[in-house]
């Protein structure tokens, strides 16, 4: 087995941890031939393997680099099964934000712009550089963010942010067993959020929509559903199987678990539906509703923008 | 990309066609039963299949054949717009408008009238990257870091 | 999966195939993949065309098919016909409009061509991804309930009743006939009203079909149309209808007296009583709230004793006990105060909602003087003057048993004033000439005014009626603008109007009476029956019919419809039609034997999809989606739902499936249009 991480954030690999026992049974019963946070291995070790040689991969973290790129494809070509591991893999997670920006924009504020930052001679990082010894290289930094299966087959999808243990051991327990489902499968229930959220039955039957607050704006009541409260929750157009960790914290789902099989476009959807709902049929009423919503894009598209169908900002 | 309703406007296309008016051919119209069945997923795979507009025709407001449809579809149109213009698309570019099957002449204008305003804007020419920037889709060994 | 689609492309005559490149079209569209042919004829619509087709599809048995040709609103029915006659499911059918939308408005050959082939290509993929959608069918209950027995809804019964079909007339008053039992006589012919109705009220009250309900009121109501299940509350009256005869000894029996409101409180009743005589059914009713036994009051046998209404033996056998007098001078024992409240479930198909109108109340606008200046009338508490079972016995006087000397009528108070109504109710007019002429037939010496508007009298007849009462003389009009406004005030014995005219001069008359003639509005029970049925209501408050012109009678809810006042303002001549129209909305939908067809491609939500997130449930206008609180999903009615597509659109977990509209079939079409 196999476990990479590209742009993440570490938060999937400490939930391997996070299975606590339970991590002895998959220790037992695998060999970790490459998990560069845990363990020594070098590249030249994977490339030394045979194609095939690791049954499965889990790979986390979005691809925006060429490293990334490069290891993912590595990994592609020795790996029978390769698993988009966590929110980003699987949808571009948090980091794919970073589409509705560019390359450009982002170096010029972290190397040139920031408050902080003090660069003079407006030095920017580049792809070669010669030194004494020669010439060194850093990976190339893209312009847009990838969903792993934008960049290389992609046998299955555990996702959330991160992956919750159960669902992992699932997973885990799936493959070893040799127990699958169809190539392509998402390892979660196929229904939304609100299936399973205790605060659906405080839920009126015909709900509208009279404005949109932020979470910092209302004091949340930890009992009655959000959109009920005028806050933006995900749960209708986001995947269970979460156990609804936000939701029990007093926070609305952001729709880390992306959509569900048969939606393409999570933001696009759930936009639908929350517009649908809208307590007025006239422009002034509907404008009225909508600029109380600060960012659509970004709420809608929270986890899912490289996923989406127009993947990135013009 | 025209998104018309069974009902009105795209009896207002084939009215301006039994009425002979010509008007610009770059327009492919999708009949659909109302334009409550039209949402955000409909625009975005026209923009990403090549349409450099896209138009949403209707009843006009009270005169839906099924009541209220076209109040969805209002709805979810000014929202879409909103979250179009952060992805850099112009507002232009998605329209909504309503067109009674008797209006042929409307029905006429309002095609022109888009065709017009998208030639202004130019292609939407958006560049959905099959993979990122400038890699070759192929593996290649000596790009190792 | 390859489909084997055939493909036909019809040329119209030249109509298609002078505007586009046809030979260029037809060639293009034998290359696509998974089209087996391309076949062509000049007029598919016609005879011969539809003979080639059907003979064709049966000797081709293509999986698909594809028509390109005129607009599949001028004939996709047609095509569906013939391809269900030759064995192919209708729905595993595109048509592309290649006339209308192509040919007739695109001047430039190429472009239209490339059109075309842009549209029979996303067809033939689109095509490919249709499914053999089946038309369902349910059984349906053919009876009706009617709610309201004025003469809209007693049209409706009678209709209904005369086919066979049973009617549950339900009523909330003791008494059938609605407001034209008020009326002494009737425009523009001054009928008589009660002679006019006495016919179909008989009817009602004895056809077999009608099972007719008074002091009722529909509680409750459940299912959809051909499937409606209604709870109707039956007040207890207290007296038996099987055993009264009508006599009235009773009401001559009781001590009570209070105001009647029959006759808008001008005359006095009993506590046991008809509200007039002649009321129809002529059973009498006992108001509980003043019948002294039910509110448990026992003091009446001696009040009743000293005031001589009963004899000492009466008194000494009563006088430990609740008052019974009107069930001791009863000869029939059709009295019976264990009467209670019930509850009757009745099954139908359809239901009629006939409630009527009441009258805007004048009071709100003060200047009037209504309830202030006591000869101050609205329209309806004259009526009631001018009836000869009213409370003057059909005399024209003053409280004071005066005869008026002068009688002003004031014409639209509160109507076409955007403050209160805006609409103008259409026989206000109407019957304040029929007040003139009454007046006149009492008092020819009495003068009258009309302060009026505008004078509204459309139809066959009324024009001549406000002729020849102009020409009776002795009745001066003043024309004034709106808002119709006037000042009206008590000075001594008379009553003082001031008021401007449309040229701007002040107007000062004297009267003994007045008569406002006020708005028609929605009866107060509307918005709570809207509410209970799902029926909407217009702005003005009216229930909202379905469309202005091409369905007066029709709700938003199938299988439920409106009539009469109920739906707007409008005389007796437009209650009935409407009433006879709502019947034939039921005969003509719900046929005995004959079942309902549904809506093929209709919405479907998959219960195993399906999060119980309740986003549609409040989008469906016929209010065909409904929350299942055991299993937690939402639930599509396919009896109701008409495919419209806002709740598949809306769905963010995309669990609802508009079939025929799928997003698959519909993403593929877009696709493959812009390619």
């Amino acid at each position: 087995m196999a476990f990479y991480w590209c742009a993440s954030c570490g938060g999937c690999e400490e939930a391997v941890v996070d299975l606590a026992e339970d991590i002895l049974k998959v220790v037992a019963a695998v060999e970790f031939v490459f998990w560069p946070v845990a363990m020594d291995f070098k590249v030249k070790d994977v490339e030394a393997l045979q194609d095939g040689d690791i049954a499965v991969s889990f790979i986390n973290g979005a691809i925006r680099t060429g490293e990334q790129e490069h290891m993912a494809k590595l990994l592609r070509k020795k790996s029978g099964l390769v698993v988009a591991f966590g929110a980003c893999a699987h949808l571009g997670g948090t980091p794919g934000l970073a589409n509705f920006i560019n390359r450009k924009t982002i170096f010029d504020w972290v190397y040139l712009n920031a408050p902080s930052v003090y660069n003079p001679d407006g030095i920017l990082p580049q792809q070669k550089t010669m030194v004494e010894e020669g010439e060194l290289t850093l990976p190339e930094f893209y312009d847009t963010v990838c969903t792993l299966d934008q960049v290389i087959d992609v046998d299955y999808y555990l996702p959330g942010c991160a992956p919750p243990p159960d669902l992992i051991m699932k997973a885990v327990e799936a493959i070893l067993s040799g127990n699958l489902p169809e190539k392509g499968t998402v390892l979660a229930p196929d229904r939304a959020l609100c299936d399973s959220c205790k605060r659906r039955d405080t839920k009126p039957e015909k709900a509208v929509i009279k404005e949109i607050k932020r979470v910092h704006e209302v004091l949340l009541d930890p009992v009655k559903c959000f959109l009920d409260q005028s806050v933006i929750c995900l749960g209708p157009a986001t995947r269970d199987g979460c156990g609804e960790r936000c939701i029990n914290a007093n926070m609305p789902c952001r729709g880390c678990f992306g959509p569900t099989s048969r939606v393409v476009d999570q933001g696009a959807k759930f936009l639908s539906g929350l517009a649908s709902i809208i307590d007025a049929n006239d422009e002034q009423g509907i404008k009225k509703v909508i600029d109380s919503i600060a960012d659509p894009a970004g709420i809608f598209y929270y986890y899912a923008l490289p996923a989406s169908m127009l993947r990135r900002k013009r | 990309m025209g998104f018309l309703c069974n009902w009105c406007s795209y009896g207002g296309a084939d009215a301006a066609g039994s009425q002979r008016k010509i008007y610009a051919p770059n327009v492919r119209v999708i009949r659909v039963m109302c334009t409550g069945r039209v949402e955000p997923e409909f625009v975005l795979k026209a923009f990403q299949s090549g349409a450099d507009g896209v138009l949403i025709l209707g009843c006009h407001p009270g005169d839906c054949h099924y009541k209220e449809g076209n109040y969805k579809a209002l709805r979810r149109y000014y929202l879409l717009k909103k979250v179009l213009s952060q992805f850099g698309i112009e507002e232009e570019r998605l329209r909504l408008d309503w067109v009674s099957a008797t209006e042929a002449d409307k029905f006429v204008d309002t095609i022109n009238d888009m065709v017009a305003t998208i030639k202004a804007l130019g292609p939407l020419a958006l560049s959905i990257p099959a993979l990122a920037k400038g890699v070759s889709a192929d593996f290649q060994e000596d790009t190792l870091v | 999966m390859k489909s084997k689609v055939g493909v036909y492309i019809c040329s119209c005559g030249t109509n298609i195939s002078d505007n586009l490149d046809f030979d260029e079209l037809v060639s293009f569209t034998s290359s696509l993949e998974d089209v087996a042919y391309a076949k062509v004829h000049s007029l598919f619509c016609s005879e011969d065309g539809k003979n080639f087709l059907a003979d064709d599809i049966i000797k081709e048995s293509p999986d698909r098919v594809v028509i390109a040709a005129c607009s599949p609103k001028e004939h996709e029915k047609t095509f569906r016909d013939v391809l269900q006659k030759a064995g192919v499911n209708p729905y595993l059918f595109q048509m592309v409009n290649i006339r209308e939308q192509v040919a007739w408005v695109t001047d430039d050959k190429a472009a239209a061509t490339e059109k075309a082939k842009a549209y029979i290509r996303a067809a033939v993929r689109r095509v490919s991804l249709n499914e053999p959608l089946e038309k369902k069918e349910i059984a349906c209950n053919t009876d009706a309930v009617v709610i309201g027995a004025g003469p809209a809804g007693m049209e409706s019964a009678l209709l209904l009743a005369k086919a066979g079909r049973k009617v549950y007339l339900v009523e909330k008053n003791s008494f059938i006939g609605g407001r034209p039992a008020r009326y002494e006589d009737v425009f523009p012919k001054m009928e008589c009203a009660s002679c006019m109705l006495e016919p179909g009220m008989d009817e009602v009250l004895h056809n077999e079909h009608i099972e007719l309900f008074t002091c009722s009121e529909v509680r409750d109501i459940t299912g959809f149309l051909g499937n409606f299940s209604v709870n109707i509350k039956k007040k207890a009256t207290y007296v038996d209808k099987e055993k009264c005869i009508g006599c009235g000894t009773c009401y001559d029996a009781c001590p009570v007296k209070v105001k009647n409101e029959f006759d808008y409180n001008l005359s006095e009743r009993k506590a046991i009583y008809v509200p007039y005589t002649g009321a129809l059914p002529n059973v009498p009713v006992i108001d509980e709230k003043n019948c002294l036994r039910m509110k448990g009051e026992d003091v009446i046998c001696k009040e009743a004793f000293d005031l001589g209404l009963i004899t000492q033996e009466e008194y000494e056998k009563n006088k430990t006990r609740e008052c019974s007098l009107c069930k001791q001078a009863c000869m029939f024992d059709a009295i019976n105060y264990d009467d209670k409240e019930e509850i009757v479930l009745k099954d139908a198909g359809g239901i009629i909602v006939a409630t009527g109108f009441e009258l805007f109340d004048p009071a709100v606008l003060f200047q009037f003087g209504y309830g202030k200046i006591p000869e101050v009338y609205t329209s309806l508490e004259f009526e009631r003057i001018l009836s000869q079972t009213g409370p003057t016995a059909g005399k024209l006087l003053m409280k004071d048993s005066r005869e008026p000397e002068s009688v002003a009528i004031v014409h639209c108070v509160g109507s076409r004033d955007n403050n209160h109504h805006e609409y103008c109710s259409g026989v206000c007019c109407l019957y304040a000439l029929k007040f003139a002429r009454l007046i006149k037939k009492h008092l020819p010496s009495t003068s009258i005014y009309h302060i009026y508007a505008d004078w509204c009298v459309p139809g066959k007849d009324n024009q001549a009626f406000l002729d020849s009462v102009k020409a009776e003389g002795n009745i001066r009009f003043i024309h004034t603008s709106l808002p119709m406004r006037a000042d009206i005030m008590q000075e001594d014995a008379n009553i003082n109007i001031l008021c401007t005219d449309v040229s701007g001069k002040k107007q000062e008359i004297f009267a003994d009476m007045v008569i406002l003639c006020p708005a028609m509005v929605p009866s107060k029970d509307t918005p709570a029956l809207s509410n209970l049925l799902g029926i909407t209501k217009s702005t003005d408050g009216f229930f909202a019919e379905g469309h202005t012109k091409l369905a007066p009678v029709s709700s938003n809810i199938e299988g439920i419809y409106i009539a009469g006042c109920a739906q707007g303002p409008k005389d007796i001549q437009g209650s009935v039609a409407q009433g006879a129209a709502a019947a034939g909305q039921v005969l003509s939908t719900l046929v005995p034997g004959r079942k309902l067809e549904l809506e093929a491609a209709s919405a479907e939500i998959d219960e195993n999809s399906c999060s119980g997130c309740m986003t549609c449930i409040g989008l469906c206008p016929y209010k065909a989606i409904t929350f299942d609180k055991e299993k937690k999903v939402s639930v599509i009615n396919a009896a109701l739902c008409k495919g419209c597509g806002t709740c598949v659109a809306a769905c963010p977990s995309g669990s609802i499936k508009g079939k025929h509209f799928t997003d698959q079939q519909i993403f593929a079409e877009i696709e493959e249009v812009l390619k």
